[in-house]
């Protein structure tokens, strides 16, 4: 643990010399699962409001890189999204903007 | 018993008279198989994600039951051949379930998967594990 911990702040420290120069540090934001964070919110496919959240313009699933969600809510929501899309309650596609 | 619950569209089309006929015929079709219905609710027309049997628009309604295995089987045969709707999903909620427990849940409001109820029990020890760096 240790080790782990000081072998950490060295790369940070080399990371801090390359980017030494350039004009902004790459800003990363820890991402949370939200469904982790709140567990009231649950996963229902007749819910189409939270899903729709989590599918892009086109209709597809946002990957969890993205929308940051961990990879068992990630499946669940894959799941409740292919049964809504099942019942015509969201597009499998949009093509033409209606 | 197993709880399931079938999401089921009709026709905008159709009168009043025969939009209630067709609620009624699958509520008692799942009495019928020695089921017991827990919830029946209806979302009245809504715009469908995307053209069904030449429809934009559908009423939707929802079906909780328990009942035998046989039963979602019986009630896909009858609403294949029902050409009144669009389109029916089943989903199976619970494997063990208890009619009477189930319609006091429902009448209170709150009807919870049990998928559900785990995934948010095991979230903080997740969240826990990712604060590595």
């Amino acid at each position: 643990m240790a080790y782990n911990r000081t072998y950490n702040r060295s790369e940070n420290d080399n990371k801090d010399r390359e980017n030494r120069g350039r004009f902004k540090r790459t800003y990363h934001r820890r991402k949370v699962c939200k469904f982790c964070a709140d567990s009231s919110l649950s996963i229902d496919y007749k819910d189409i409001k939270i899903i729709r959240y989590f599918t892009t313009e086109r209709g597809k699933i946002t990957p969890s890189r993205i929308s940051g969600n961990c990879a068992k809510h990630q499946r669940m929501l894959a799941v409740a999204i292919n049964r809504a899309r099942n019942i015509a309650l969201l597009p499998f596609t949009t093509s033409i903007v209606k | 018993m197993r709880y399931y619950e079938t999401l089921y569209i009709i026709n905008p089309d159709l009168p009043e008279d025969g939009y209630r006929e067709v609620v009624t015929k699958f509520t008692s079709l799942v009495e019928k198989y020695k089921g017991v219905v827990t919830k029946v609710d209806e979302w009245g027309i809504k715009t469908l994600a995307y053209e069904v049997k030449k429809f934009n628009r559908g009423s939707y309604v929802l079906l909780q039951y328990c009942g035998e295995p046989g039963i979602t089987a019986e009630l896909k045969r009858e609403m294949s051949l029902d050409d009144r709707l669009l389109k029916y999903q089943t989903i199976k909620l619970k494997d063990n379930a208890d009619p009477e427990a189930l319609k006091a849940e429902v009448d209170d409001g709150k009807v919870e998967v049990e998928g559900v109820a785990e995934a948010a029990e095991e979230t903080s020890a997740e969240n826990e594990g990712e604060n590595g760096i």
